[in-house]
């Protein structure tokens, strides 16, 4: 889609806001809401009285607050500070690896005179039509690489996607003009310098876009971790996820709670609030950083969608 | 060939430029293209993939052996293909008109960013929440309604559960999609229906729809490739990888999922893995071939 073909924006139709409007906005308001509820309810069960929890259920608007999961998480979920420090670790340096050798990539096949751009491209193209499949990739990442219980796993595999690259290579074919970059030639800067001075730069919108993509994505890896991942210093935050499934005693090793602190939670961990306060620190950070990068994410998942 | 690689040694930057994204799929995409053979494999772990003794088609007449199980995986993963993009495609196109006719902007600015927020939480994490509701005794559901049902032992009601979950996770995502393409008709083609006397639903029949059609395109031809593969963490993690429910849950993914834990049925699964790659891309090279021939300018390649 080249720019100058957009329509210039004409202020909208003026709409009658009769009574059609107010029902329409109640309908998707109703939506919204049923949607957003299942995220109200984590939250107020991670704040819930875990006495109230057994006895009552799971509730909405809870009537007794508490902090016993959260407390119990936090002071002695050690393994949770472990995940939390692995997972940013896999996100951040998987992403910022991504990012950079896929813009490289996309910047390439932008360049008419590379010969070799059209079987790159369709070297990228390829995987998103055809894969080995889990059971090959799993066999091969595990006898012929030896990458088990090895945090590259968790880092390679996502780092790059055709989606990625295409999004990065239509956003530089019609948002960063020829002319910059030949000129930058002319002025003698080589391949490199072009690129990391002048279109790396220019391309941080569609960085922002991919990046929020790209760092949802390791955050939410799990099975990745289910397959490869078995030490404990390893294990990311969706698998503590998946083992407090089986029991919250992987969270909080009991051994370690002093006895005067199981006294105060009269004598059992809370299960279920603890749970909920561990799913609110993981889901949390995304929450946190989401409205932040929205703008630069809708508008990358356009520009995915036109084909370049 | 030396006038080649002259052309080349001249683009050398460009080459090492785009080296590493070429070797992460060689690597991590292609190898694994390649460990398919498995399927005319006897596979031994020790032996290793390449090293392991060919077998020809005896994993396949497994597969036929077996079929009741092979049968019901399959056919599972393609109902629930057909349901959640007929489901999603229906409510992402109807909320993204709705949004687009809506006078409030800044409103329906607010509801889009709640709607999206699904899609960035992992099916580990909905797992809890959906259990929340459905939990025998503290659940939201049987509390609401005062009944005891176990929904975990009852394959009969997931159906209906995962399609609701799926639902919700990803229809605010997919809706962004359409509303982008709403925002982008040029307002002039209202107004001349307007003139003509076209009321609101006429407006809507005969110019949004239509300009959603080619994105309506790209979309399922993307999902067809698709096809034989689901969303693994919504049928392995919310359903809690219950034995019971299989009857109703389990899909080819899963089931592999299952089988790689177990280290069962190796065989078997190649056969699977290897059914379920080459009917993916078939397909896809089909419904592009088909849309190419209807209308060229939609077809993916």
């Amino acid at each position: 889609m080249h720019r100058q073909n957009i329509p210039a924006a004409r202020p909208r139709l003026k709409r009658k806001s009769g009574s059609g409007q107010f029902i329409l906005a109640t309908i998707l308001l109703l939506v919204t809401v049923l949607c957003a509820l299942p995220i109200e309810l984590v939250f107020a069960a991670a704040f819930s009285d875990e006495e109230m929890l057994t006895s009552q259920g799971f509730m909405f608007f809870p009537s007794r607050f508490s902090l016993d999961g959260f407390n119990a998480v936090l002071r002695y979920g050690k393994q949770l500070f472990i995940s939390y420090g692995v997972t940013i670790f896999v996100t951040v340096s998987g992403t910022v690896l991504g990012l950079i050798i896929m813009a490289m990539f996309a910047h390439t096949l932008t360049a008419k005179s590379f010969p070799l751009r059209h079987f790159l491209t369709i070297w990228a193209m390829i995987p998103m039509l055809f894969s080995g499949g889990q059971l090959s990739t799993y066999i091969i990442y595990t006898s012929m690489y030896n990458l088990r219980d090895n945090l590259l796993v968790l880092i390679l595999p996502l780092c790059v996607s055709t989606m990625n690259i295409i999004i990065l290579r239509t956003y530089i074919h019609t948002s960063i003009p020829k002319e910059l970059t030949d000129s930058a030639r002319i002025d003698g800067a080589g391949e490199y310098r072009t690129f990391f001075q002048i279109v790396l730069p220019l391309m941080k919108p569609s960085l922002a876009a991919v990046g929020f993509m790209m760092a949802t994505a390791y955050w939410n890896d799990w099975q990745n971790a289910l397959l490869f991942i078995t030490s404990n210093n390893k294990k990311p935050l969706q698998l503590l996820l998946i083992n407090i499934q089986k029991s919250i005693e992987t969270l909080l090793s009991t051994r370690n709670i002093p006895s005067s602190a199981l006294v105060a939670m009269q004598g059992s961990i809370p299960q279920y609030s603890a749970t909920m306060a561990t799913v609110v620190m993981v889901i949390g950070p995304i929450m946190i950083v989401y409205p932040f990068f929205q703008k630069y994410f809708i508008k990358g998942l356009t520009i995915g969608s036109v084909k370049g | 060939m030396k006038k080649q690689l002259q052309l080349l040694w001249g683009h050398r930057a460009q080459v090492i430029m785009a080296m590493p994204v070429f070797l992460i799929f060689l690597f991590f995409s292609y190898v694994p293209m390649a460990g398919l053979v498995l399927a005319f494999k006897d596979f031994d772990y020790k032996l290793g993939l390449w090293q392991s003794p060919w077998n020809g088609l005896a994993n396949f007449k497994f597969l036929l052996a077996s079929k009741q199980t092979f049968l019901q995986m399959t056919l599972n993963t393609v109902m629930y293909y057909l349901i959640f993009t007929a489901a999603g495609m229906l409510l992402e196109i109807a909320i993204a008109i709705a949004m687009d006719q809506l006078a409030f902007k800044r409103l329906g600015k607010v509801m889009q960013s709640v709607l999206i927020v699904p899609i960035f939480i992992s099916y580990t994490a909905v797992q809890f929440i959906v259990y929340a509701f459905l939990s025998s005794n503290t659940g939201i559901i049987n509390n609401l309604f005062g009944s005891s049902t176990r929904w975990y032992m009852e394959a009969k009601y997931w159906p209906v559960i995962l399609t609701v979950v799926k639902l919700w996770n990803g229809t605010g995502y997919g809706a962004v999609l359409y509303m982008s393409v709403l925002a982008g008709i040029d307002q002039q083609m209202y107004e001349a229906a307007q003139i003509d006397g076209a009321n609101k639903w006429q407006q809507i029949r005969h110019v949004t729809l239509p300009s959603l059609l080619p994105m309506m395109t790209v979309m399922l031809l993307l999902s067809v490739g698709s096809i034989m593969h689901s969303d693994t963490g919504l049928f392995y993690q919310v359903t809690r990888n219950s034995g019971t429910l299989y009857s109703t849950t389990q899909v080819i993914d899963s089931y592999i999922l299952n089988a790689i834990f177990h280290n069962s049925n190796f065989g078997f699964t190649a056969a699977a893995t290897f059914f379920q790659s080459v009917v993916g891309t078939i397909l896809i090279l089909l419904s592009n071939a088909a849309v190419r021939k209807i209308h060229p300018e939609n077809a993916l390649f």
